[in-house]
This record gives structure tokens, C-alpha cells and sequence, in this order.
């Protein structure tokens, strides 16, 4: 029996070194992360979900996100920037080789970062605190629209949804959707108008609901113009909506929607370190061309070509004479980089002045309260000249003499380009209904800049500004050279996940699930 | 539950009760001695069988006892295996004892240390003892296993010395770990890694790096034996850990009398071999860049002690640099383990502590990132060679600081490979201690109770200096530091209680019962001022200097693994001849959910001893029959079944969820199934044999991360159990011993081993919301074209690349400028080019012993698969420099409307090559047969008076060429010993021809 004690003393050993069945679970966890618990503290379990929507509409970290999410397509496509670099050999978005892997960020950006916590926070407090998701139904829109805008349908209504996994809403049922929830977020907002309750997440606004039902209005307008085309009727019930709204729409440049950061700009790591980007050669044409004291504020003068400001030809293939991709850009990237006042860590997502120019659209197609046409024009080009710190604009306005220039380019001839447009900045009462669409685009189009992804939505809806063509089409014939690019096809993620989605969805969109279907949206018809 | 285990162990003890009679008996004396070297044993166990009564040999090997005629008499020692001798007329009995090693082929250590006889084994296990392994020493004791082994496939890492090994046993079959565990004196050991490479693009946060294995860290010479058991029927005592199969590591321990002492000294020199064809031009560049790497290992064992106490003691010391200049490695690896008997030798004691530390320099990265090979394969210049840039920076007057010089514009992979040595330095410092406590209490001859434990501590630190003018796709302008740190521990404990007896006349009985408990923790740490956040001031690499901003890292994880088994096992003999083998196991862990966290398996085995069964000739020597089966299931690793969301340093809490089980789901644990047969012929006195063995394992309900539409769940994927992975093959020794004679002796051994890998299913169908896929990304292609996808009705392995679209004649599609795509049958974009494993293997080894000379070579085949190298479409992508790019050939193509035209090779390539180019242009088979070893010894004639007892001196060679070989690289080199890139050469570190000089001594 002494053995016997011996073994006992043995198990005993063992027995304090092992753990009790019962409560196993309990060690498998992370401790250094934050539960759901720890996040109540603070209402940071609602709170906490704001900044990373906030900082992925227009996402700032990694820089190569966003590189891929709106860079290397919509700022390309909209005619402000390019690659000085011909990546893949030349075969790449910007010559309509279209790089697959690349264009999932644009996709699952919004839906990994945008999407699920809008969804988390709506759970929490769409019966407690309407505004909180009031806010976040806004962003959803303002997130959600830009995606429809480069697919057509998208996964709207149904997301999260295990019932109807994965089915998409039409581009229409996307944009009905939209005008609900900003009718839900705004009935909630000015029921409780004075509540400093999101003060403490609000990126944008510090807390201010007024201005988030301005911003809510500014954006029902923008979406209905962008209908104006399709669905004239309902677009103007939606249009007149936003300018009848008690709280109407922005006016004062501190009304834009800019997310304040705690990040640099994206912009600034793809420009600067990487010499990823630089001026679209359509940018030269059009701000040199009117001698735009705004040219200043956006770019810096090339760095080879001394005093000059100088853009590259978008579209370039791997050119004769260059060995390898390298060589190439070592060209080009001397040309003109974006002015440090583009790169602080505020992403501009809605200025004050894009929404005078929709409200001088409205007020060509007729809409009520929407005022003077050529009074929001003018408006629209003196609110970007404040918001830029640009003087001069009254003598811009007048300006009836120039014209967007002639592109040259000092590397390679062969990409050289003659101007695409002779109008002038200058509003004559008498001109068409079509030229004074031509100048409002234009204008907005030089407002907006950097935010490519509502630049390169508005030409395809007007065809305005006109944007130099791709100088390699690799699309296989799938787009055409002038017509130019009309969508980007549903991404490789969602082809090999959710086949049956998108396979209702292609048949949503009317035509092949190319590069040059056009949107719903899109008529491909005349302005007016 | 542990009640339940209290009460099987008081079970077992109530059981404890031996009483035995006495016959007439008579005094018995005599010597024993070792055969070895005919010098007397002190401290031999001399046994009556069946009784408890014995004695021991004293101090000049002589015993007396009182026995009677008709008792056997068994002779015992430690590290000797057992002799019995039948009482008889005579009253003296000398005996001589011999050495384990030499018994090594019929006594097999099994799982938990259990040793069984060969004969008695119901499926396929095969060792190697420490002389074979140790032929042509390498740093990886692992490396040695490749060709000598059926069905073990080792691939090497290309990070050069220290690196890590990914070691496969019949295939892969899961989606997480496919390495075996590693046990070492029964015990499993912590082989973790901080991390292997997953991206054809490279590490931006601090490069691709193998961060090595606990295998790196143990000294060759500490080992014994080891023994491979191949499938789950082996290795199902182990449990989820085993899955893979299990390496068993017997390591030495100290034997009484004998004082001895080894020294062996190692000198080996590395050449880079195997690289791809460039210009001359290039080649030069590349050859004036790259060193002849040496590897110096000094290593003393000392092993003694007394009949009641041992010694064993071991120093090894490595120090390496590599043939990546810069690169240098410094190891020291200590080992000391006590062994007693106590009370009558009642009591078996043993205490080992090993202790290793290894400090690596600049160990090779791959991928694109830190990779100085980038810029040495895309020099180009006229004017300028490669060395030229040995002046790495230069004074950049306007920020006062020596800033980087390069030919061209430093781009996001290419700098100046002298500025990444010197200016992006990494220092890895490993640490590995493990302790271990063994108890064995003998109650009596058939029942002992043992009781283990250890503490096994892993330190994995890496570090890396960026100073300020790096590239700024890897570092903001004033530099950037990088810290990782990790730590494992793993503490465990089991008690074993072991009976042998006979049940009958007939039947005897081996059986074990035992409960062992884990607790495993890892605790890391992540500090690194990031390519956004950087340093305050330039190069100062320190925390306090990190930018107060979100981009910086701070990132601390802590995890823990808690499980608790209990099992059994029962080999019941009949006759000796045919053997049952019954076990059973039930584990309970900490990372299943509570409803599912307890699961039960069995095994079942059968073997039969052919030729004691049946009368087969006198030319058949020894014949069996093995079958088994066995269920395995597995747990899952830590934080998966609920993780949080994690804190980004001053950017708040995670924007995107982590993996999640599928809404709505309970993960169960995952399942192995394994069937397998074989037999074992030995003939004309065991100089001719063939073990040969089929096998068939599924693997069912791994818990795979599925991808899903993030539309449904929005980081993207989810967990599920899913899949359904086979794998069969068939495993063939044939070995022979040609030539016998005095002076002369030719041995030769052919391993053979074939498996083929289905993926049957990858998602289970019929999960509400869910909407199935058929594949399972590996390495997804990211921004590069190269992935590595598990696909329904595919394989393991499966390489996938982007493929240029050809007519019906096969001749490439060019239009536009530019090569047209194949989208046709396509995985996330990419066509299936091949599979990177092979389809069987061949090792074919030989030994020769004439008079004191030894030659022993080693060819190795593997034959079948593909393999891709990226590095040549990477060369030609950016530059000039591949030998046909030189070449001036010209390629036919066609447009899309089908009109031909030439392309020069130059712009064919050009257009084909880069990192993202038409991967599926750089494929080769990855069929090679090299010399894998070749060593010539001697042993020295030493006078019986000589100091030393031994001295042996060998020439050694380690992959000395290709007798044929497609590839431009090295395709058993491997960029992780992970599940990604297999199959792919990313700018690895050319592989390297090995010779050496190789001395030992023993006094």
C-alpha cells in the first residue's frame, strides 16, 4: 500500500496540472482583442463601428486599397490622374485589360468595411437611437451608390440576409433603396435634431444633425440627377424632395462631406512614395487650357519640364522603345504630382460646389426649387474657388476666349492629342440646353476633383467633360475606344461565391457582364 | 471526468497482487560482459522469470543467486537488450549482453515510448538509426530522412542553414498542418513557427521569411534512432497531434560503466548549384554576388556512470554563413540527462534538460520584398557591372545622410541587393529549452506505472533594421524598425500504466491505460513602425522613436490550448504468431465548442506471422501479414470558434470581423478514417527482404475558412466543416544484402512510394445560406498571377496560373500589342497548369564496407509533377537578361482574327514574363534524379593501447548533382514548408551542392 500512496501522490501531480473539463471553452480566447462586453463600456459597441465606415468609402489604409478600390479605375477613367508606370506590361485597367484581382477591392472594400458594421450598428440602435441609425443609413448610401455606380445591380436589400442569400437588387431597386433609407435617415434625424448624441464619433460633422440632414438632401439630389435620364419622373419627385427639404441642401463650403482622418490621405503614399500616379493629360488640357487659378491647388509644375504643368496620356500601353515597365515610367514620372493641399488626411467626398452645379441641372430639366440656372453655375465655380483659396473667379466667369489646349507630350509625340472641346467658361443665356450641360459638367468635373469615382459617373451619364480615349484598347473588343469604358464586370470573388447571384444579376443588367455594358442609368441617349 | 479516471486507475491497482511458490534451488554465478567489447557489465538485472527474485551484477560484471534447474534467468541492462538463459546441469552461467542498436530491427519504439517487437506490429513503421542518419551530416537532422524512407517526402526550405523542413507522410490531407508530430523519448514535442510564407509577392512587413522549426534547434548527434510511423494506425495513441503521422525520436542516454567520449567535427563547403539560364552577361553579375557558403559543427558527447546512476552529456556548435553574403548562423546546443535506478531498481529515474540557442543573420527571404536577388537578376547596364554598387549609398547633400545608390529609380521590389544586407538587416534569435521528468515504478514483472512530464519552451525573436533612402513601397523616409517576438510553451504530463502478462499458455496480453494532459500557450508580440507611421528621426531603431500615429504597430496576441485524453491499448499474442492490436482514445479540448469538445476513437489492427503460421521453405526466412484501421479525430488551433475583433494601435477596434464559424453552425471536430495492409518477406537468411504496403486515408469535416460572397458574410470567409480529402498509395522497401563476406559487404535499399490525392468535395451542400463552392484557395493569386487552390475533383498541390489563350493549333494568341488571356474552365481567374507533387518516388541507397573503408551513396528520385518558376518570368518581365531573351529567336503567334505574324523571343517574353505575367509560359516538370549523398570513410586501425578508441574520417557530399533535372531550380526546394507556394520558385535562394570533411572521434 506505500506504492499505492506513491502512484496517488503521482495523480495528484497530474491532476494539478490539468484543467477541469467542464470550463475548456474559456481558454480559447484571445484575450489581447476586445470583446463585445468590453465594447459596451462607452457605447463604444455602437460608436467604435463608425470610423472604419467613415475611412472606407474612400478607404485610407493600406494606400494600395484604395490604389486598387477607385485609383487605378474611376480617377483613371474620369480623366484626373494616370499610371506613369505601364503595369502588367501595358495590360492593365487602364487599357482595358482588365486586372480581376485588382478590381475585388472595389467590391469587397465597402462590403467588408462598409456594409457589415453598418448592419451591426442598425441592429443595435434602429429602435433606441433613430439618429445614430440615421448616420449610418446616410453613409450606407453614400457608400453603397458609388459601387452600383460601377457594377449596376449590387447586393443591396439582401445583405447578410440568409433567406435570400446573395440575390441582387436591379440597379433601380438599388437606387429605390437608396431614396428609403435617406427618407428613413432624415425623418429620424429631425425628429431629434438637437441631440449632440454622435458628437463623439462624427468624423464629419461634429455631431451635427443639420448639417447630416443637408448632407442626407445633397445626396437624394445627386442620386436623382444621376436618374434624370432613365426615370425622369421619379427623379424629379426625389429631386424636388431634396430642395424642398426644411433643412434644404449645402450652401456654405463648411457644409461639404469630408471625413477627417487620422490617417494621411491615400493619395499621399500612391503620389509621393510610390510614383504611382500623376496628372491625366485630359486634366492639362482643360484647366491650362482656361488657365485655371484653381491648377495651383491640385497639382505641383512638373518636375522635368520646369514651370510647366504637365499630365500623362492615359491608356498607355508598354511603349515601342521601352525595354521594360521600369523604363517607361522613369519617363514619365517626372510629370505633374497632385498638390500637397489634395493630400491631408481630410478625404473630400461631397463638395458644396458639385451640389450648386446639380442644382443647376435641375434647373435646366425644369425642377422646382431649384432656382436660376447660370446663378448656381456661377455659384458653383466661385464655392470651389473659396474652398481652394483661388482668387480671380469673377474674371474667370467671364472668361468667353479660352479654350481647353492641345495635349503634348514632350516624351513620345505619338501620344500627342488635339483639344476635344472649344467651349469657354463664360454662360451665354442663349446657348442649348446641351452646351450648358457641357459647362456645368465641365465645371463640376474640375469641382470634384480628386474624388474620381463621381467624376467618371457623371461623363458616363453625360458624356461631359470629353476625356481623351485610351491610346492601347486591350479590351479584346469588348469596349469600344470612344465610346470608352462603361462598368467594371461582377468581381472574381463573386463569380466563385455567389454564381447564382451574379448570374441573376447579369440578366438584371440587360447585356453581357463586359467592360462596355452600360448601367441602368446610362441610356446612351440624348441629354435631354 | 477526472473522477472517472481516478477510479479506472484504483481499478488498475486493486488488480496489483502477485504471489509466487518455491522449488528446490541451487547457488548460480557468473560473468557478464559486453559483447561489444568484451568488458565486464556492473549493475546487470538478473531476474528469475516470473518472480520478483534477482539480484545484480557488481562491480567486475559477477552475480550469484539461488535457482532452481528448469528457471529462466533473465539478464537486463540498460541500452542492452535482454538476454534469457534456461537454467541448467551446470552452476556457472556467463553471458554476453549486446547493444540495443544492434537489436534496433527487431524491437520497434512505438507510440508513447511503447516498444514492441517488430513482428508484432499491425501497421507500417520504419527506422533509422543514428550512423545512417549522420552519413552526410546536415544542420536539419530531418534532411537526412529524404530517400530513406517510404513515403516520407522532404522538401527543403530555400532559406539555407537554420531553415525549416516541411516534412509529408503519405500525402497531404489537410488544409492546416500536414507535418507530422515529432516525439521525442515518447513525449510529442512544440514544433511551431512563427510563421511560413504565403505570398508570391513577398512580406512588405519584413519579407518572406521561413522562421524555422524546432528540428533546426535539436543536435544530430543527441539522436539515437528514429522511427517514422507513417499512418494514423501508428500513431492513433497520439490523437489529434498524430494525424499526420509521427516521427519518433529515441534520443541517447548515459550507460553505466564505460566512461566515453565523442567528438566529431564537421567542415562543410555550400556552392549556390542550381539557378536559372541567364546571359552571360548576368551570370557574371550573379556569380560575383553570391558566396560559397561553409558550415562548421563541432560536437562532444560524454556518456558514463555508475550500475545505480548515468550520465549522458552533449555540446554541439554550429557556426554557418551562407551562400547569400552576409548571412550568417551561430548555434550552441546543450544537452544533459541523468538516468537512476532506485530502490532495487524498483524506481527508474530520468531527467534530461536540452537547451539551444541560434542566431541568424540576414536569413534569405523569398518573394519580392527585401529580396536582394530582385536586383541582382535585373542588373542591366552596359556600362557598369554589379559590384560596382558594393558602394551601396552616397552622400545626399540635401538631407545631410548617406542615402541609397542604384542605377535606375528604386521601385517597390527593386533596390540595391548590398543596400538590403547592410541597410535592411535581419537578426532572428531563436531559443528552445526543454525539461523533462520520467518516473517508471516497476510493481512487479507485469505491471509498471510511469508517470512523465515536460516543459518545452520555444522563443522565436526577429528583428529588421530599415534605414532611412529605402525603398518607399518598404519604408517611409526616415526608416522603419520591425520587431516580432514569439513565444510557445507547452507543458505536458501523462501516467501510463503498462501490463504484460500471459492470459494463458497461449494468449499474452500487452496493454497500456493512461490519461496525459496539454497545456499549450503562445504569446506574441508585434512592434513595427510601419510603411505609413515611421520613425521620428532617421535610423535610430527604437520604440520610443516610432511616430505617435495609427500606422504603427503594437500588436500583442496571447493563445492557449487545454486537452486532456484518456486511452488505452491491447495487443493480445497468440502463440507469437498472430498478433491483435486494440486501442482507444477520448480527448476533450478547449478549442471545439462545449457541445462537441469530447470525441472518441478506435483502432483496430491485425498481423500474422506467415512464416511461423504455415510451412513456406526453408528459403523464406520471415514472412507477415498486416491490416489496420484507425479513426483519428483532430481539434482545431486556438481562437477560432469565437474570436473578437482586434485593436488596431490608436485606430480603434477592427473594421473587418474576424473568421467565424458560418452563421448558424457547430463546428465538431475533424475526422480521419485510414485503412491499410501490407506485408513483410524476408529471405535467404534476412539477406534479401521487401516490406510492401497499400493504404487508403480520408480526411472528412475539416474545418476549413470557405470562402463566401461578402454579401453574405462580410470579411468574406467563414468557418465550416467541409471536404472530404483521400489519399491512397502504395509504399515498397525492397533491401538486400548482395555481397557478404569478411572484408567485403554491399548493402542496398530501394524505397518506393507512390500516392495519389483526390479532393472529393470541398463545402457541404445543404448549409441554410450558404451557397456552395468548389474551391479552397491555398495562396490566392492576390496581385500576382500564381495560385494554389484545392478544387473539387482536383489534387493537392494543384498549381494554377494565368495562361496565354492559344488557336487549335496550339499557337499563342497576341493582339493588340499584347498576349490574349485563356478564360476558359478558370479557378478565381487562373487555369490549372500542373500539380507539384510528385507522382512516385524512388530513393535507392547503398552501403559498402571494405576492410576499414565505407562508401555509401544515396540517388533520389522523384518523378512526375510540375513545378513553375516565377523567378525566370520575374527576370524576363523586368529585364534583359535570361540567355534566349538574348537569344534572338523569334515565336509564332496568331491574332484574334487568326492572322499569323512573328514575335521576337525578346518581346514574346516581355510581354509573357513579369510577376504578374503568363505564369503559365514558366512551367517545367518538376521530375528530377539527383546524387542526394555521397560519403566516403575510413575507419583508422588504432593498437588496443591507443588513447582513442575510434577514429573515423569521412568525405561527404549533399546534393552533388542532377542526373536529370527540367526545372531551372531546384524542385525540391521548397518557399514554405507551409501548405502555400508549393510548387512555385518565387527568387529563392539558389539551392547548393555540399561537400564536406567529416571526423570523428571516440575515447
Amino acid at each position: 500500500m506505500k506504492n499505492l500512496n506513491k502512484i496517488l501522490t503521482f495523480i495528484a501531480v497530474i491532476a494539478l496540472v490539468s484543467t477541469s473539463c467542464s470550463d475548456l471553452e474559456d481558454y480559447n480566447e484571445n484575450d489581447r482583442n476586445i470583446s463585445e462586453e468590453q465594447l459596451e463600456v462607452d457605447f463604444q459597441h455602437v460608436g467604435s463601428k463608425y470610423k472604419p465606415i467613415f475611412e472606407s468609402i474612400y478607404q485610407y489604409t493600406p494606400a494600395w486599397s484604395y490604389q486598387l478600390q477607385q485609383n487605378l479605375n474611376a480617377d483613371v477613367y474620369s480623366g484626373y490622374m494616370t499610371n506613369p508606370r505601364p503595369f502588367v506590361a501595358g495590360s492593365n485597367n487602364t487599357t482595358y485589360a482588365l486586372v480581376s484581382g485588382w478590381n475585388n477591392f472595389i467590391w469587397s472594400v465597402p462590403y467588408s468595411n462598409v456594409m457589415n458594421n453598418v448592419k451591426s450598428i442598425s441592429e443595435l440602435t434602429e429602435v433606441e437611437y433613430p439618429t445614430l441609425n440615421a448616420v449610418a443609413l446616410i453613409l450606407k448610401v453614400e457608400a453603397m451608390h458609388r459601387v452600383s455606380d460601377v457594377f449596376g445591380p449590387i447586393v443591396y436589400t439582401n445583405f447578410g440576409d440568409l433567406e435570400n442569400a446573395g440575390t441582387y437588387d436591379s440597379q433601380q431597386e438599388a437606387y429605390n433603396a437608396f431614396f428609403a433609407d435617406l427618407d428613413t435617415a432624415v425623418a429620424s434625424l429631425m425628429a431629434d435634431i438637437d441631440s449632440g448624441r454622435f458628437t463623439e464619433f462624427d468624423l464629419s460633422y461634429g455631431g451635427d444633425y443639420t448639417k447630416w440632414v443637408r448632407l442626407a438632401n445633397s445626396l437624394r439630389l445627386r442620386l436623382a440627377i444621376r436618374i434624370s435620364k432613365v426615370d425622369s419622373g421619379k427623379a424629379k419627385t426625389e429631386g424636388e424632395k431634396a430642395l424642398s427639404q426644411s433643412l434644404g441642401v449645402m450652401e456654405s463650403n463648411d457644409d461639404g462631406f469630408y471625413v477627417n482622418g487620422t490617417l494621411d490621405h491615400p493619395l499621399s503614399v500612391i503620389d509621393n512614395s510610390w510614383g504611382d500616379i500623376r496628372m491625366n493629360a485630359t486634366m492639362e488640357s482643360i484647366l491650362v487650357g482656361y488657365d485655371d487659378p484653381r491648377t495651383d491647388s491640385y497639382f505641383d509644375t512638373s518636375a522635368d519640364y520646369e514651370g510647366v504643368f504637365k499630365g500623362v496620356r492615359n491608356g498607355l500601353p508598354l511603349l515601342p522603345g521601352y525595354s521594360d515597365e521600369l523604363a517607361q515610367k522613369a519617363d514619365y514620372i517626372g510629370f505633374s504630382t497632385m498638390d500637397a493641399s489634395v493630400k491631408t488626411s481630410k478625404v473630400q467626398l461631397m463638395t458644396t460646389a458639385e451640389v450648386y452645379f446639380l442644382k443647376a441641372e435641375a434647373a435646366l430639366r425644369g425642377w422646382s426649387g431649384a432656382g436660376n440656372a447660370q446663378t448656381n453655375y456661377e455659384m458653383g465655380i466661385s464655392t470651389s474657388f473659396d474652398q481652394h483659396g483661388a482668387s480671380g473667379a469673377s474674371a474667370y466667369l467671364m472668361d468667353d476666349v479660352l479654350t481647353p489646349m492641345d495635349y503634348v507630350d514632350p516624351v513620345n509625340s505619338s501620344n500627342n492629342a488635339s483639344a476635344l472641346s472649344n467651349e469657354t467658361v463664360a454662360w451665354n443665356d442663349g446657348d442649348d440646353n446641351e452646351t450648358k450641360l457641357e459647362k456645368i459638367i465641365t465645371q463640376k468635373w474640375i469641382a470634384m476633383f480628386p474624388e474620381g469615382q463621381e467624376a467618371w459617373s457623371e461623363f458616363r451619364r453625360t458624356g461631359y467633360p470629353k476625356i481623351f480615349p485610351v491610346v492601347s484598347n486591350q479590351s479584346g473588343g469588348t469596349v469600344d475606344t470612344d465610346v470608352q469604358i462603361r462598368r467594371i464586370p461582377f468581381v472574381d470573388s463573386e463569380l466563385s461565391t455567389n454564381a447564382q447571384g451574379v448570374s441573376g444579376a447579369v440578366s438584371q443588367l440587360g447585356g453581357p457582364d463586359e467592360a462596355g455594358t452600360r448601367l441602368w442609368w446610362d441610356t446612351g441617349g440624348s441629354n435631354f | 471526468m477526472k473522477q472517472k479516471l481516478r477510479l479506472v486507475f484504483l481499478f488498475s491497482f486493486l488488480l496489483l497482487s502477485a504471489t509466487q511458490a518455491f522449488a528446490q534451488e541451487k547457488e548460480i554465478k557468473g560473468t557478464v560482459t559486453s559483447k561489444a567489447d568484451g568488458l565486464p557489465l556492473p549493475g546487470v538485472n538478473v531476474i528469475i522469470e516470473g518472480t520478483a527474485n534477482g539480484t545484480q551484477t557488481d562491480f567486475d560484471g559477477n552475480y550469484i543467486l539461488n535457482a532452481s534447474v528448469g528457471d529462466v534467468l533473465v539478464f537486463s541492462f540498460l541500452g542492452m537488450s535482454a538476454t534469457q538463459v534456461t537454467v541448467g546441469e551446470s552452476n556457472t552461467i556467463n553471458v554476453q549482453l549486446e547493444e540495443d542498436a544492434e537489436a534496433l530491427g527487431e524491437v520497434v519504439v512505438t507510440a508513447l515510448g511503447i516498444k514492441k517487437t517488430r513482428k508484432s506490429l499491425t501497421y507500417a513503421a520504419q527506422d533509422i538509426n543514428a550512423d545512417e542518419l549522420n552519413k552526410a551530416r546536415q544542420t536539419n537532422p530531418i534532411n537526412s530522412l529524404s530517400g530513406k524512407v517510404a513515403g516520407v517526402n522532404i522538401t527543403r526550405s530555400a532559406s539555407g542553414v537554420g531553415g525549416s523542413v516541411k516534412v509529408t507522410l503519405r500525402g497531404n490531407s489537410s488544409i492546416g498542418n500536414n507535418q507530422p508530430l515529432y516525439v521525442v523519448d515518447g513525449i510529442p514535442l512544440s514544433n511551431p513557427s512563427a510563421g511560413q510564407p504565403a505570398d508570391t509577392f513577398g512580406d512588405v512587413n519584413g519579407g518572406n521569411k521561413d522562421s524555422g522549426d524546432a528540428l533546426s534547434l535539436i543536435n544530430p548527434d543527441d539522436i539515437e534512432s528514429l522511427t517514422v510511423l507513417k499512418g494514423a494506425s501508428a500513431s492513433a495513441l497520439y490523437g489529434s497531434a498524430g494525424l499526420n503521422g509521427v516521427i519518433l525520436i529515441t534520443t541517447k542516454k548515459g550507460k553505466s560503466g564505460n566512461f566515453k567520449v565523442d567528438f566529431s567535427t564537421n567542415l562543410t563547403v555550400d556552392s549556390p548549384a542550381y539557378m536559372m539560364d541567364f546571359n552571360n552577361e548576368a551570370q557574371k553579375n550573379v556569380d560575383s554576388f553570391l558566396d560559397n557558403g561553409t558550415t562548421f559543427i563541432n560536437s562532444i558527447t560524454a556518456s558514463g556512470g555508475t550500475e545505480k546512476a548515468q550520465t549522458y552529456f552533449s555540446y554541439s556548435n554550429t557556426s554557418a554563413s551562407g551562400v547569400l553574403p552576409t548571412n550568417k548562423l551561430k548555434q550552441h546546443t546543450f544537452n544533459i540527462r541523468e538516468t537512476a535506478q532506485l530502490f532495487d531498481d524498483k524506481l527508474n529515474i530520468s531527467a534530461s534538460v536540452m537547451a539551444s540557442t541560434q542566431n541568424i543573420k540576414n536569413r534569405p527571404v523569398s518573394g519580392l520584398y527585401f529580396n536582394p536577388l530582385v536586383g541582382v537578376y535585373g542588373f542591366e547596364s552596359t556600362t557598369e557591372s554589379l559590384s560596382d554598387y558594393k558602394v551601396y549609398e552616397q552622400y545626399d547633400a540635401g538631407r545631410n545622410i548617406m542615402a541609397q545608390r542604384w542605377f535606375r529609380a528604386t521601385s517597390d521590389i527593386e533596390q540595391n541587393p548590398y543596400w538590403i544586407l547592410n541597410r535592411n538587416v535581419s537578426d532572428d534569435k531563436n531559443q528552445k529549452l526543454l525539461t523533462s521528468l520520467n518516473l517508471n515504478y516497476k510493481f512487479n514483472d507485469w505491471f509498471s506505472l510511469q508517470a512523465r512530464g515536460t516543459y518545452d519552451r520555444t522563443q522565436l525573436a526577429f528583428e529588421r533594421k530599415i534605414y532611412a533612402t529605402t525603398e518607399a513601397t518598404l519604408a517611409p523616409a526616415n526608416g522603419r524598425y520591425i520587431v516580432q517576438e514569439n513565444d510557445f510553451t507547452q507543458l505536458y504530463g501523462d501516467i501510463i500504466g503498462n501490463i504484460n502478462t500471459n492470459i494463458n499458455e497461449d494468449i499474452t496480453l500487452n496493454a497500456v491505460v493512461g490519461v496525459s494532459t496539454t497545456r499549450s500557450t503562445t504569446e506574441s508580440f508585434t512592434g513595427d513602425s510601419g510603411t505609413n507611421g515611421g520613425l521620428q528621426f532617421a535610423n535610430v531603431f527604437a520604440y520610443q522613436n516610432f511616430n505617435a500615429n495609427p500606422s504603427v504597430a503594437f500588436t500583442q496576441n496571447s493563445y492557449e490550448i487545454r486537452g486532456s485524453s484518456i486511452f488505452t491499448s491491447a495487443t493480445l499474442g497468440f502463440n507469437d504468431k498472430i498478433f491483435v492490436d486494440l486501442t482507444a482514445r477520448n480527448d476533450w479540448t478547449s478549442t471545439l465548442p462545449e457541445a462537441n469538445n469530447s470525441f472518441f476513437y478506435p483502432s483496430v489492427g491485425v498481423t500474422g506471422v506467415l512464416s511461423e503460421l504455415f510451412d513456406i521453405g526453408e528459403k523464406v526466412s520471415f514472412a507477415k501479414f498486416r491490416a489496420s484501421y484507425a479513426e483519428v479525430g483532430n481539434g482545431f488551433a486556438a481562437d477560432q470558434i469565437n474570436p473578437n475583433r482586434s485593436i488596431l494601435f490608436g485606430g480603434g477596434v477592427n473594421s473587418v470581423d474576424p473568421i467565424r464559424p458560418f452563421p448558424g453552425t457547430t463546428p465538431k471536430p475533424e475526422r480521419q478514417r485510414s485503412f491499410e495492409i501490407g506485408t513483410e518477406w524476408k529471405f535467404m537468411d534476412n539477406r534479401f527482404g521487401i516490406d510492401l504496403g497499400y493504404y487508403n486515408t480520408s480526411t472528412i469535416n475539416q474545418y476549413f475558412a470557405v470562402p463566401v460572397s461578402t454579401t453574405i458574410v462580410s470579411s468574406g470567409v467563414a468557418g465550416l466543416n467541409a471536404g472530404d480529402i483521400l489519399n491512397s498509395g502504395i509504399e515498397a522497401t525492397i533491401f538486400a544484402i548482395p555481397i557478404q563476406k569478411d572484408d567485403f559487404t554491399w548493402t542496398t535499399t530501394v524505397n518506393f512510394a507512390t500516392n495519389k490525392n483526390e479532393i472529393k468535395s470541398i463545402a457541404n451542400d445543404g448549409v441554410s445560406g450558404l451557397i456552395p463552392t468548389d474551391f479552397f484557395t491555398l495562396s490566392g493569386k492576390g496581385v500576382n498571377t500564381f495560385g494554389s487552390y484545392l478544387v473539387k475533383g482536383g489534387s493537392f498541390g494543384d498549381i494554377y496560373a494565368q495562361v496565354v489563350r492559344r488557336d487549335s493549333n496550339g499557337v499563342p494568341i497576341y493582339d493588340s500589342g499584347a498576349l490574349i488571356m485563356n478564360d476558359d474552365n478558370t479557378v478565381d481567374g487562373l487555369t490549372k497548369v500542373g500539380n507539384a507533387n510528385p507522382d512516385f518516388t524512388l530513393g535507392w541507397n547503398n552501403s559498402f564496407e571494405y576492410k576499414n573503408f565505407t562508401v555509401d551513396f544515396m540517388v533520389d528520385g522523384k518523378f512526375g509533377g510540375e513545378t513553375m518558376s516565377m523567378t525566370e518570368a520575374i527576370v524576363e518581365g523586368f529585364s534583359n537578361n535570361s540567355a534566349r531573351e538574348t537569344a534572338n529567336g523569334t515565336v509564332n503567334v496568331v491574332d484574334l482574327g487568326g492572322s499569323p505574324s512573328t514575335l521576337s523571343v525578346q518581346d514574346y517574353y516581355g510581354s509573357a514574363g513579369g510577376r504578374n505575367g503568363f505564369t503559365g509560359e514558366y512551367m517545367y516538370s518538376a521530375t528530377n534524379v539527383r546524387l542526394a549523398e555521397l560519403a566516403i570513410g575510413y575507419n583508422f586501425n588504432l593498437s588496443d593501447n591507443s588513447f582513442f578508441k575510434r577514429i573515423k574520417a569521412s568525405l561527404v557530399g549533399n546534393n552533388l548533382f542532377f542526373f536529370y533535372k527540367d526545372a531551372p531550380h531546384d524542385p525540391n526546394i521548397s518557399l514554405s514548408t507551409g501548405n502555400a507556394l508549393q510548387g512555385v520558385d518565387v527568387l529563392g535562394l539558389p539551392s547548393s551542392r555540399s561537400m564536406g570533411l567529416n571526423i570523428n572521434l571516440t575515447f
